[in-house]
């Protein structure tokens, strides 16, 4: 039972590929860092599950995501795992139909659903309490998201499609 | 007919996520510190300490790079140690700055200086915060090295911030630029006290409450003021005055400070063992 053995069975696959997310994003992400805004890897994990898996994926990945996220921030646990969950849900609903024949449909949807989730994430943060999440700085902080993700987004929607994928396994890279 | 099956299944998925995740919310609110949801986020945050290490170890250089610093070896070692001396040097000017005021206040209670009698906590940083929304930094103590929610955290310069969270292995330092963050501060010449509210990262931070007729002087040093139920202890250096001035038919003062601390580069702390309750 190696590794190999392990992403060949899907049950294994998304949370290893969550795993994978997190450490990436608490130890080298949280490091790159423009105007000291940083990727949201976490928050593109759902957009990527919607886009190619649809909306129940787009939710449930972005839900587990988002939980393993909250467990290492301030704000309330669940906040990330709320947001995250909707915005899956919301790629996966209005990409459902649309033949994805393009390089550029993912790149542009993680752009612009990264940057709404980003202001989601502050509207729902203040309706619970959080404060001052609004201000000035969350249009920089959204634009910085949103172009980052968009710059990671082909090779995160490639891995979580290989992830959600039901059929068996045609490897990574042969999409 | 499918098609509708179909969304009426996705639409009970979201539902599902969408209460869980509000539960979680309601419970992580009405927990107040003990509950269950805190000791898995405990559990996690040091189970996932000797990754985050090791990960750290690895990917320093990354961060260097995309820092904009260039820094390695000898070099790095020596400026982290200049940086160190420069930040000490800066704190002791600001101690005296204010020494006469602080003579009088010593004849009168005796026990101030900046955090000498205090015990501590020495700790590095290990990480920021993997977050856009909240400053905070992570240090390798936590309550296993005796640090509790609520202590003060400090440089040799000043005042870094306080303990927002704790886990056995690690705790979470919120800086004094968060947004959440209140210090309660003094003037150091003219004595008059304020409310020092964290405006977001490389901004200047805002001093709330200063009196109208108070004359303030630009790089006027600020300290904790260490009023009762002060979570902060009294004659720590904050920061110094970077801007002040009266708005027309204004009821206070507008005031601006630099923190004395370099936040941005925060490598070596000690957390001060104080509780304004003791």
């Amino acid at each position: 039972m190696g590794v190999a053995a392990l992403t060949s069975d899907p049950r294994f696959r998304a949370p290893l590929v969550v795993l994978t997310a997190l450490i990436l994003h608490l130890a080298v992400l949280s490091r790159v860092r423009v105007a000291g805004v940083m990727p949201d890897i976490m928050l593109l994990l759902g957009i990527a599950a919607g886009l190619t898996g649809g909306p129940s994926r787009g939710a449930a990945v972005g839900f587990v995501a988002g939980m393993a996220l909250d467990l290492f921030l301030q704000t309330p646990l669940g906040l990330s795992a709320l947001v995250f969950t909707l915005v899956g849900f919301a790629v996966g609903t209005l990409e459902t139909g649309i033949l994805r024949a393009s390089w550029w449909i993912p790149v542009v949807t993680a752009l612009v659903a990264s940057a709404a989730g980003e202001f989601l994430f502050a509207l729902i943060g203040t309706m619970v309490g959080e404060t001052a999440m609004i201000s000035p700085r969350l249009g920089v902080i959204a634009a910085i998201v949103g172009v980052g993700n968009a710059i990671l987004a082909p090779i995160v929607v490639r891995v979580v499609g290989w992830s959600v994928a039901r059929a068996p396994s045609k490897g990574l890279f042969v999409v | 007919m499918a098609v509708y099956r179909r969304s009426r299944r996705h639409r009970f998925v979201l539902l599902l996520l969408v209460l869980t995740s509000v539960t979680a919310i309601t419970l992580d609110f009405r927990g107040e510190g003990d509950g269950l949801l805190d000791s898995v986020r405990g559990g996690a945050r040091d189970a996932f300490a000797p990754v985050q290490s090791a990960a750290d170890r690895v990917f320093a250089p990354v961060g260097d790079f995309f820092g904009g610093a260039t820094r390695y070896g000898d070099v790095k070692a020596e400026n982290d140690r200049l940086r160190r001396q420069l930040e000490e040097a800066r704190g002791e000017t600001l101690r005296q700055a204010g020494a006469d005021r602080e003579r009088q206040s010593l004849l009168e209670l005796q026990d101030l200086t900046f955090a000498a009698d205090i015990p501590a906590v020495a700790a590095r940083v290990v990480s920021t915060a993997p977050s856009n929304f909240q400053l905070t930094v992570t240090i390798d103590h936590g309550a296993e090295a005796g640090v509790a929610k609520g202590m003060p955290v400090v440089t040799g310069a000043g005042l870094v911030g306080r303990v927002a969270d704790v886990s056995a292995k690690r705790a979470t330092v919120l800086l004094i630029t968060d947004r959440a963050s209140n210090v309660g501060v003094r003037l150091q010449s003219s004595g008059d006290v304020g409310v020092a509210r964290g405006a977001g990262p490389g901004t200047p931070i805002p001093v709330d409450l200063v009196n109208i007729d108070v004359k303030v002087v630009e790089g006027e040093p600020v300290v904790t003021s260490g009023l009762e139920q002060s979570v902060f202890p009294p004659q720590v250096p904050v920061g110094k005055v970077r801007t002040a001035k009266v708005a027309p038919g204004a009821l206070k003062q507008d005031v601006t400070i630099d923190p004395v601390v370099d936040l941005q580069r925060l490598e070596f702390v000690k957390v001060l063992q104080w509780g304004s309750q003791p």
